[in-house]
């Protein structure tokens, strides 16, 4: 009952106050510029994908046009592009592009998106220096700023809003002097506070994942109802956080002037400085090694190799036998000699980019306990895992190609090696790149730490603020 | 009088613990992440100029082979990291750091550090630059909301004005105070950044000293017009609360939405291709000719160049026709190149003209794009080392193809030469660009800048004139 009286008052309050009323407005103006940026971009990333499957379909059926006509006794076109040698039709112009779709999320948060790359052209030449490429054509400054998406007004400005609508829940009842008349009623301040915050939090937290809804409807997010469900958990889990820390320096009994300045000092701290301080200290404290000695090693591995052809193509064929099926390493063709070369220089690069991965992965282990300590951070990277578009997903990608390579090779090498033509026949066999996408139980597990993280916080400022207001007296 | 007062402002800052506790934080990030950036270029420097000692020895020591063979073997050039990158490093974990040189086609500068990090480490990287754009404006509010609409609450204000100052005279030694407690700060590190510049070896930006005068004039315009716009606004504010609300929201918009604004707003009016549109495009016009560019014929070539030389057959030419056709279809290409590419660096230039256009509304998009050129680490020096590493080896393509040309005989694929051409080609000496180009570039933010600072004093006169007493 008195719920119900106290959330009447606050939606009349509510409408009669215009300077809210504009400030709510603006914020939702921004949610809906956020979400258009958003769509525009999951569009664009939607038709890059679609002409890569054209591409894909298109190669293959320019070949196999050229290989029936050859049969049929025509010439091919270039002796260098012969598509019945191996290295042709497996090389980089027979390449399959293997292409990550968007994330199902992609028009909520941009993330990762715009910096790494989401499609490889695949072929027998395919290594680890293939994976270090730039990626989406984008203005360098625009990277450098990232995006107004939804994450962001999420992150960001979300907390700023409900600081503005709450950091005098309590003090301005006791600045007017109402706080005694109103807990003269049979009712608690926790109650109070509680149900006018809850009714604020609903509006809030209503906003943003009305529009993320409304995003999600219109491009398909519906199709994964739980990144949406986790995307919703984080957005309110996060919210909550704030209004509950703006409950508790609302206990402290300062004006709220005081309040206003420490819950903005306490934003500017968490939001701002400590992401920003944490990076720093993380690149000071576990720097990140530089590619660049990786060129220098690929240069250096390519010049041995080219020399020890022979000498490599034996011992190639000793740790392959499997490839080799009918070589006879006595009388190597061309075409086996430069693959023994070309899988030289591959592993001495995947020696190179295991060292340099393993330092890269101990640096971002390390990076990553920090985020703990930013509630910013840990929301950032749960929406980001949820709408699919945060580094695991980019991660497990790449992984997923470097395999789909190998099957690739396995599919040409053994006819580089025995020097055999392909023919039409082989191209309804040639391996195809499917996406195993991610599962709903693996997103869930990952973005349990963040989330659970996101939740300890919010349990600890609850206590800090249950314990206050239960002291909070009329006579204060 | 005015001395007064700066004096009293001054005190009354300093015995305040909230500016004493928020400028040592301030301070401290602000020496720490000079310590850094300067500690990561110097490495970063080393590292690159090794591995473009190495790229130049592998170019040495390839052996015996053909030119065009070298041509293709090519050669690595390293981004060099100017003398003030670390200051701002801009863009550069954002752009590739290495390009290869070799023939027929323009390449990408690959490894973007920004690849190698996480999410959470893209959200802000604290450099000194960061510090100086975002944090500073924060601490002059906080310093200077509170100056008038805090004494007007008070009531002191109309004290102050009974005792006959005027309230020009007001203003300035409140702005004088608070500036003084703000030097504090910001003199020691000015000077262990010179320091830091005059210790490291400057590297290849032209005139570093001039520049680095010149991106300190730049902050301290930013910081003027960021008091008197506090001034004005404390001035001109119901309340002390009123004036901090309003000059919290500018530095939100000023610092956090507006440079995001610019972002997506400018790929909308301006928007590039994708990368594989413009790599389809490049490929196809390079297997075609395009608008007046014409692909060169072989067998043309070929019969110019007899005729030229008045023989009948290939063989009677005393040079090689292959090195000859080799050259045409590389200008050709970099006639593509260029068209293409050229295009894609305008429409990043366009895009940043958003940017700079939209410093009307946050200064701090001047003032970052003018910090960003003057350290060397913007969008368009970026492009500067491209060309520069361009025309390198357009150089380079063409000399081997000369020495093809002029030492060998059409059809012979047995010509090598050795470590003599090798080491005859000169190293890339990349001049970074003047003080002068960076300025001419930058007319558009100077200007709003100026506007800025202008406009702001204006306002804080206009603002303190009206003031009310009480």
């Amino acid at each position: 009952m008195a719920a119900r009286t106290i959330l009447r008052n606050e939606w009349r309050l509510l409408m009669a106050d215009r300077p809210l009323k504009i400030v709510l407005g603006l914020f939702v103006v921004l949610l809906g510029y956020a979400l258009t940026n958003g769509v525009v971009w999951l569009r664009f990333q939607e038709r890059t994908v679609q002409a890569t499957q054209t591409g894909n379909a298109e190669r293959i059926h320019a070949f196999g046009q050229e290989l029936e006509a050859i049969e049929n006794g025509a010439e091919p076109s270039s002796p260098f592009a012969d598509p019945r040698s191996p290295l042709v039709l497996g090389g980089p112009s027979g390449s399959h592009t293997a292409v990550l779709e968007p994330g199902p999320l992609t028009a909520l948060a941009v993330g990762q998106s715009d910096l790494l790359p989401y499609y490889y052209d695949v072929n027998v030449y395919t290594n680890e220096s293939s994976f270090h490429q730039n990626g989406e054509v984008e203005n360098p400054l625009n990277l450098m700023v990232g995006r107004f998406d939804l994450t962001f007004v999420a992150v960001y400005l979300l907390p700023l809003l409900v600081l503005a609508l709450s950091f005098n829940v309590l003090s301005e009842e006791r600045e007017q002097g109402t706080l005694a008349l109103t807990l003269s009623q049979p009712v608690s301040a926790r109650t109070v506070v509680a149900v006018k915050l809850a009714f604020r939090a609903f509006l809030v937290a209503g906003m943003v994942l009305a529009v993320s809804l409304l995003g999600a409807l219109a491009t398909g997010g519906f199709g994964s109802p739980g990144r949406l469900l986790l995307w919703s958990a984080t957005i309110v889990t996060y919210a909550l956080f704030w209004f509950v820390l703006a409950a508790w320096v609302n206990t402290l009994r300062r004006s709220s002037a005081w309040n206003a300045t420490v819950l903005v000092g306490a934003w500017l701290v968490l939001v701002v400085v400590l992401p920003a301080a944490l990076n720093a200290a993380a690149s000071l404290l576990h720097p990140l090694p530089s590619r660049v000695e990786m060129i220098t090693a690929q240069r250096e591995a390519s010049n041995d190799a080219v020399n020890r052809r022979s000498e490599l193509l034996a011992r190639y064929l000793e740790d392959h036998p499997e490839m080799a099926e009918g070589v006879v390493a006595d009388e190597p063709g061309l075409g086996a000699l430069s693959w023994a070369a070309t899988d030289a220089v591959n592993r001495r690069l995947e020696e190179v980019t295991a060292e340099h991965d393993a330092r890269r992965d101990d640096q971002i282990a390390l990076v990553r306990r920090y985020r703990f300590l930013s509630p910013a951070i840990l929301a950032q990277e749960a929406l980001l895992d949820a709408a699919g578009t945060g580094d695991a997903r980019f991660a497990d990608f790449q992984f997923q190609v470097r395999a789909f390579a190998e099957q690739w090779r396995e599919f040409f090498v053994p006819a580089i090696l025995a020097g055999e033509e392909m023919s039409a026949r082989v191209l309804p066999d040639l391996p195809r790149f499917r996406l195993k996408d991610e599962e709903p139980a693996e997103v869930a597990r990952r973005a349990t730490v963040p989330l659970a993280a996101l939740g300890g916080l919010l349990v600890l400022v609850s206590t800090g603020a249950g314990i206050g207001l239960g002291r909070v007296r009329g006579a204060d | 009088m005015i001395r007064h007062i700066a004096r009293k402002e001054f005190t009354d800052v300093m015995r305040d613990g909230r500016f004493r506790w928020s400028s040592i934080l301030v301070g401290a990030l602000l020496l720490v992440s000079l310590a850094h950036g300067w500690d990561q270029t110097r490495k970063a420097r080393q590292e690159h100029a090794a591995a473009q000692a190495t790229a130049r020895e592998h170019w040495d020591t390839q052996g015996e082979k053909n030119p065009h063979s070298a041509a293709h073997y090519g050669i690595y050039a390293f981004k060099p990291r100017l003398a003030l990158s670390f200051v701002d490093e801009g863009v550069d974990p954002y752009t590739g750091t290495s390009v290869w040189l070799e023939a027929h086609r323009q390449n990408d500068f690959l490894l973007r550090p920004a690849q190698d990090a996480t999410a959470a480490q893209r959200i802000g990287a604290l450099t000194a630059a960061q510090v100086l754009q975002h944090l500073l404006p924060l601490l002059i509010i906080l310093l200077t909301f509170a100056a008038f609409a805090g004494e007007r609450e008070r009531g002191t204000l109309r004290q102050l004005l009974a005792t006959g100052v005027g309230r020009r005279e007001l203003a300035t030694g409140k702005a004088l105070g608070i500036a003084g407690a703000l030097s504090l700060l910001l003199a020691p590190a000015a000077l262990v950044g010179a320091a830091a510049l005059v210790v490291a070896n400057p590297g290849p930006a032209a005139s570093p000293l001039a520049r680095a005068a010149v991106l300190a004039g730049v902050y301290l315009a930013y910081f003027t017009a960021f008091l008197a716009l506090s001034l004005a606004v404390s001035a001109w504010a119901r309340s002390a609360r009123t004036a901090l609300v309003v000059l919290l929201t500018v530095w939100v918009v000023n610092g956090l939405v507006a440079p995001r604004v610019a972002v997506d707003l400018s790929k909308r009016l301006h928007p590039t291709p994708s990368a594989l549109e413009f790599a389809r495009t490049v490929e196809q016009e390079m297997a075609a000719s395009v608008e007046g560019i014409s692909r060169p014929d072989r067998d043309e070539s070929t019969r110019r160049l007899l005729a030229e030389y008045g023989v009948e057959s290939v063989e009677d030419l005393p040079i090689n026709a292959v090195g000859v056709y080799l050259q045409e279809s590389e200008e050709f290409g970099n006639r593509i190149f260029d068209r293409n590419y050229g295009a894609l660096w305008d429409a990043f230039e366009r895009q940043g003209v958003v940017h700079e256009t939209l410093a009307v509304a946050a200064p701090l998009l001047a003032v970052r794009t003018l910090s960003m050129g003057l350290a060397g680490t913007d969008v368009e020096q970026h492009r500067h080392f491209a060309s520069a590493a361009e025309t390198y080896r357009r150089d380079l393509m063409r000399r081997m193809n000369g020495d093809m040309t002029e030492n060998s005989l059409t059809g012979d694929f047995t010509y090598t030469v050795g470590a003599e051409v090798w080491e005859a080609v000169p190293s890339l000496q990349y001049a970074a660009p003047t003080l002068g180009w960076v300025l001419g570039n930058r007319g558009l933010s100077l200007a709003v800048l100026g506007a800025w600072l202008v406009g702001a004093i204006l306002a804080a006169a206009v603002r303190v004139r009206r003031a009310e007493v009480g």
